[in-house]
């Protein structure tokens, strides 16, 4: 009996040993310096001192170190302007995804499959080259300022990159299928006949809509929510590219830090920053949500 | 009352047909402006041309004696090639370890078994960016020179995860009674494995394997972080090229690389409707 144990622990040592090693080593150890690291004093030429500092997030929370700098409102502004277009994101991409979740879990089997395909494929296709595409519609020489000139609808080119505009488009662009996969899991799962009940007894479609279809859908929308807003807060390809240098977010600051600035203590307590607003995020929704554990393939 | 129930349907219908002009407009207008002649202004249509396609393949075009472009085309070929060397490193690595960490924690109870699938979940929730400072810190303390060797180990933390997702749903739809009918038969543990168990399985491990090769293959932020400065792939070549300016031939490239993932996704998502 205890050679099958034996055996069986040898099994499991040999599937899960070389990839705890792995993990180990290459992603839980990175993380746990980058926590050390935003503790550090910055050193004077980049790189780090080995003393405690906890200015690091004072400068951007209020309280910074007085014999060095005064304390800049400028982070705290730039952290409020990233939770805020990470947060009109959500909502847009709500907007966008919402309708159509209903109109494709009404369709027969065969269609659904392919709407849900091509929901997917773009997923799987190179992020910057989507991107990309918004630079040429939207730029001063630009498919959309190209045919409002040319059909004399304006005067002079309108200006829609570089705004904060541009970054939640291709943000909401870039996440949609986040959004919509929960949504539509929680959609299609909509008893339909409790809609008709409330109907038939007198509640009218957007009563209806209030009070039996939108608290029946939450959890869906709850846990797109979380999945958008996470990597939206700490994003940084779209605002580089649709952003220009005007519209700054969280993640321009901290390739800032690490790549010009070379204040890695300070970038890291940025990068911590985002990893708090995520952990208190996702901690609300597995309450919120009942305990029930997180599947962020399904968002519930 | 009737009438209201089909305007709201048809509003609906029309509403979802936006909603996909809006993710694929874009995806065409690119397709077709590959093919406009314009080499200055990219998005006013002034002719068909093949010639962008043609340069990026390195044949000889006639704006290819002008010496900048010639220049990046090589850049592009050399991108191109450090992209396919580490999506073929990252997928070899990531679907060995990502799909034993799936079958371990499939079939095996055991203490931390919870943590496991936690740490598993990580990197799909955490904006890629930390991880990607993360890395960058780590390899730099530990003397580690920037280069493919540091973007394949920092890319193969988070597609083990992708990996692991897509194994662990193949193994979750499997049928069991096949193995105990097996063990029934007097076929040993490991014979069992590999006549039932990793055929049943193999759909599961090609698939994330396809996947974690495209996302390997687009990953912009974490390697972008850890390439150091002598390392380019692809997706950084575009996003360089973003900043710097555009030019035309930058549209063939999207064209290529977009058709490449339609052909390798659409290859892998039907391996996953077959399975079903």
């Amino acid at each position: 009996m205890s050679s099958i144990a034996f055996r069986r622990r040898a099994q499991l040592a040999i599937l899960l040993g070389p990839v705890s090693l792995f993990l180990a080593v290459f992603f839980l150890g990175p993380l746990a310096i980058m926590i050390v690291t935003s503790f550090l004093a910055p050193g004077l030429y980049g790189g780090v001192e080995w003393t405690w500092y906890p200015h690091n997030y004072g400068r951007i929370l209020g309280f910074a170190d007085p014999m060095f700098e005064d304390f800049d409102p400028v982070y705290i502004a730039i952290f409020l302007r990233s939770l805020k277009i990470a947060a009109l994101t959500v909502v847009a991409t709500l907007f966008v995804c919402y309708p159509a979740a209903f109109c494709i879990s009404r369709l027969s089997d065969r269609w659904k499959n392919f709407c849900l395909f091509l929901i997917t494929l773009p997923f799987f296709t190179s992020l910057i080259v989507r991107l990309f595409i918004w630079v040429l519609i939207l730029r001063q020489t630009g498919l959309v300022n190209e045919v409002l000139l040319g059909t004399g609808v304006i005067a002079r080119p309108l200006e829609l990159i570089y705004t904060d505009g541009a970054i939640i488009l291709g943000m909401v662009y870039v996440f949609i299928p986040f959004m919509f996969m929960p949504v539509y899991a929680s959609v299609e799962k909509l008893d339909w006949t409790l809609v008709r009940a409330s109907l038939d007894l007198g509640a009218g479609p957007i009563r209806t809509f209030l009070r039996i279809i939108l608290p029946l859908t939450a959890p869906g929308i709850a846990g797109g929510a979380v999945i958008v807003f996470i990597p939206a807060l700490g994003n940084f390809v779209v605002p580089a590219i649709l952003g220009g240098a005007k519209v700054m977010m969280l993640g321009n600051l901290i390739e800032q830090q690490f790549l010009a600035a070379r204040n890695w203590p300070f970038g890291s307590a940025l990068a911590m920053m985002v990893m708090t607003v995520m952990l208190v995020l996702l901690f609300i929704h597995v309450v919120v949500s009942g305990r029930r554990g997180f599947d962020p393939a399904t968002g519930h | 009352m009737k009438i209201f129930a089909t305007l709201a349907r048809g509003s609906l219908i029309a509403y979802t047909a936006l909603f996909f002009a809006f993710i694929y407009i874009p995806l065409a207008l690119i397709a077709v402006y590959s093919f406009n002649a314009n080499p200055v202004n990219m998005m006013t249509w002034t002719g068909f041309t093949t010639e962008w396609y043609a340069q990026v393949l390195g044949f000889k075009t006639t704006i290819s004696e002008n010496a900048l472009y010639l220049e990046s085309t090589s850049q592009l070929v050399e991108a191109l090639w450090n992209s396919l060397i580490i999506a073929t490193s990252t997928t070899a690595i990531s679907t060995v370890l990502g799909s034993a960490m799936a079958i371990a924690l499939y079939r095996f109870d055991f203490f931390g078994r919870r943590f496991y699938r936690v740490v598993m979940f990580m990197p799909m929730l955490m904006p890629d960016i930390v991880l990607g400072i993360a890395l960058l810190i780590f390899f730099v303390n530990s003397g580690i020179n920037l280069g493919l060797t540091t973007i394949i180990i920092g890319q193969c933390t988070f597609l083990i995860s992708y990996v692991f997702i897509v194994v662990t749903a193949r193994l979750a739809g499997m049928d069991r009674t096949l193995e105990h009918a097996s063990a029934d038969l007097g076929a040993n543990e490991w014979t069992t494995f590999r006549k039932v168990v990793f055929p049943q399985l193999l759909p599961g491990i090609v698939g994330g394997a396809l996947l974690a090769f495209i996302i390997s293959m687009d990953d912009l932020v974490i390697t972008y972080f850890i390439a150091g400065v002598d390392v380019t792939t692809l997706p950084m070549f575009i996003f360089a090229m973003l900043r710097r300016g555009i030019k035309p031939e930058i549209n063939a490239i999207a064209v290529m690389m977009l058709t490449f993932s339609f052909v390798i996704a659409s290859l892998g998502l039907y391996l996953r409707s077959r399975q079903k």
